[in-house]
């Protein structure tokens, strides 16, 4: 397959399972919404508001983490359900142009949520600057997190257990650790485990861009998100194949 | 000139107790419908998935159009479409984001992409819900959409693993006859199925595979004729036992029925004795489905012997 070949297929396959489907079913679009908005809001009346920022760095952490878990998912959805893995396999469509446009469609379900989560970041004042390196922190917690999604879903045995893997996970990286609050509030003990996970430091870099200050230096943070990125695609190396054996 | 050739492939699965497939050779000529028949379990589906590169073998060898399906793959797989068994269509896709998914994904223009989209919708009866949700559809339009997403590719070789199950059989012979017309563009074609009349009807070579070995192949005609002499078969349906029945030809019985499989001249003493009797029998030629059954039902008999 060519170069333009390559990129008509990328879009395919972007177009028909990210964008089709979101335009013609908005509760797939509304279920990324469900849980990050829901524990902003419940944040949001708990603190009278105070804790507004918190919240917006919490529900923008999990909205990436659920986007880039929901590829997992979806991927065993394509394999074990629709077979449409096994036609992938036998046309000239590359693994790497297949999982980058699954991956991309999943973004286009999130990205209404990601403008508005955006939008409401720089009505709190964020500079330019901030919100550039908020993107930037988004997109490597999107390659990290969709390493994660293309790690489990290969040890899916059924689409069920790829959506209970999945809520497990999102629970695990998104609520439990100093996503919505500051690592700060953390007994001491507990404050290594919680920087060990990508998310913990994903949450401070974009509560640093909100003007919060920065808990964890920004480099560790940039070199943690790195480090969970290449371990998990090095994982998915080992356990994924394109032809089984 | 061969599409296929496989010379003494296996595949064993882990934790398997015996191979999946068992030293298969197989020729294919280019241009042709070719059938595999056999039970559920026997093998069809691993050949399939070994030679449209998603399965590597364990040992063996096999070149699909000139190229080494496990060595080159990538290269083959410009070549090839596939529509697997069982495939489920995609909420909330229609059937024609179906096949121009399938189409745009090998990297065809859009506007060709569209235009063979209709084509194949039309071939397979489903421009009127072509825009409806796939999800809406019944069970056997959903296997006509997974059908056609293989339908207009531009592959030389199609694989098709049981592509009219669940379908009527008007619908059937629409499948059969657009294979048909594949086949007359040049395209090469291996299907497998269980129904012996669409290998009859269809096939221009066929290969009875049992417990992942070759049993028969050949011609539908040639393997009749090569499996059994015995061109007639008469159902009998009450006053004879199996042993009386076994002096007119070979016996099968199934469910409590008896089949036997004679020539002209045992059909008639058959025929003759249950006149007198007044038994019920009915006459009717040997069809593929009774040499199916011949075979591998014998293959049962032995193992269960062996056991």
């Amino acid at each position: 397959m060519k170069g333009r070949q390559t990129l008509r297929s990328l879009w395919a396959i972007m177009y028909y399972l990210g964008f089709t489907p979101m335009i013609r079913n908005p509760l797939f679009v509304a279920f990324v919404f469900s849980q990050p908005f829901t524990l902003l809001f419940i944040l949001l009346v708990v603190s009278n508001g105070a804790a507004l920022p918190y919240g917006l760095a919490g529900a923008l952490t999990m909205v990436v983490t659920e986007l880039g878990l929901f590829v997992g998912t979806d991927l065993a959805s394509y394999k074990i359900q629709n077979r449409l893995q096994d036609m992938v396999v036998a046309s000239p469509v590359s693994p790497l142009v297949y999982m980058f446009g699954v991956a991309l469609s999943e973004l286009a379900f999130g990205a209404p949520a990601l403008v508005i989560l955006f939008g409401l970041i720089a009505e709190q004042g964020a500079t330019a600057a901030a919100l550039g390196s908020a993107f930037g922190v988004v997109m490597l917690l999107w390659v990290t997190t969709t390493s994660i999604g293309f790690f489990f879903s290969a040890y899916a045995p059924n689409t069920q257990n790829a959506f209970v893997i999945n809520g497990f996970i999102t629970t695990f990286l998104s609520v439990l650790p100093p996503v919505y609050y500051s690592v700060d509030a953390l007994p001491v003990y507990l404050r290594p485990l919680a920087e060990a996970i990508p998310t913990t430091e994903a949450a401070s870099l974009f509560q640093g861009a909100m003007g919060l200050g920065h808990t964890i230096a920004p480099v560790w943070g940039f070199a943690v998100l790195v480090a969970a990125t290449l371990v998990m695609l090095l994982l998915v190396s080992f356990r994924m194949k394109w032809r089984e054996s | 000139m061969l599409a296929l050739q496989a010379r003494a492939l296996s595949k064993t699965y882990r934790k398997a107790k015996r191979p999946a497939l068992d030293g298969v050779d197989l020729d294919v000529a280019s241009g042709q419908i070719f059938t595999m028949l056999g039970r559920n379990g026997a093998g069809k589906t691993t050949f399939l998935r070994i030679a449209s590169t998603q399965l590597l073998p364990s040992s063996g060898s096999i070149t699909v159009l000139g190229l080494d399906a496990v060595k080159q793959a990538k290269e083959l797989r410009e070549k090839i479409a596939m529509t697997p068994q069982e495939a489920e269509t995609v909420y909330p896709l229609t059937p024609r984001d179906h096949v121009l998914l399938s189409l745009r994904m090998r990297g065809m223009e859009k506007a060709e992409a569209e235009k063979r989209a209709q084509r194949a919708l039309d071939d397979l009866e489903l421009s009127d819900v072509a825009d409806t949700n796939s999800d809406w559809l019944s069970g056997g339009l959903k296997q006509r959409v997974i059908v056609a997403m293989a339908l207009r590719t531009d592959a030389e070789l199609i694989y098709l693993d049981e592509p009219s199950i669940g379908l009527d059989p008007l619908s059937r012979r629409k499948v059969w006859d657009q294979l048909t017309l594949l086949k007359k563009t040049g395209k090469t074609i291996i299907l497998t199925t269980h129904y012996m009349d669409e290998a009859e009807a269809l096939s221009d070579n066929l290969v009875i595979i049992d417990k992942g070995k070759v049993v028969a192949s050949g011609t539908p005609r040639s393997v009749k004729a090569a499996v059994t002499s015995r061109a007639t078969r008469v159902d009998v349906f009450d006053k004879f036992t199996q042993n009386e029945l076994e002096a007119y030809g070979h016996v099968v019985s199934i469910a409590g029925r008896h089949r036997v499989l004679t020539d002209a001249d045992g059909a008639r003493k058959l025929g003759d004795t249950a006149v007198e009797r007044g038994a019920s029998i009915a006459i009717a030629p040997v069809t593929l489905d009774d040499v199916f059954v011949d075979i591998v039902g014998e293959s049962e008999k032995e193992e269960e012997h062996e056991g």
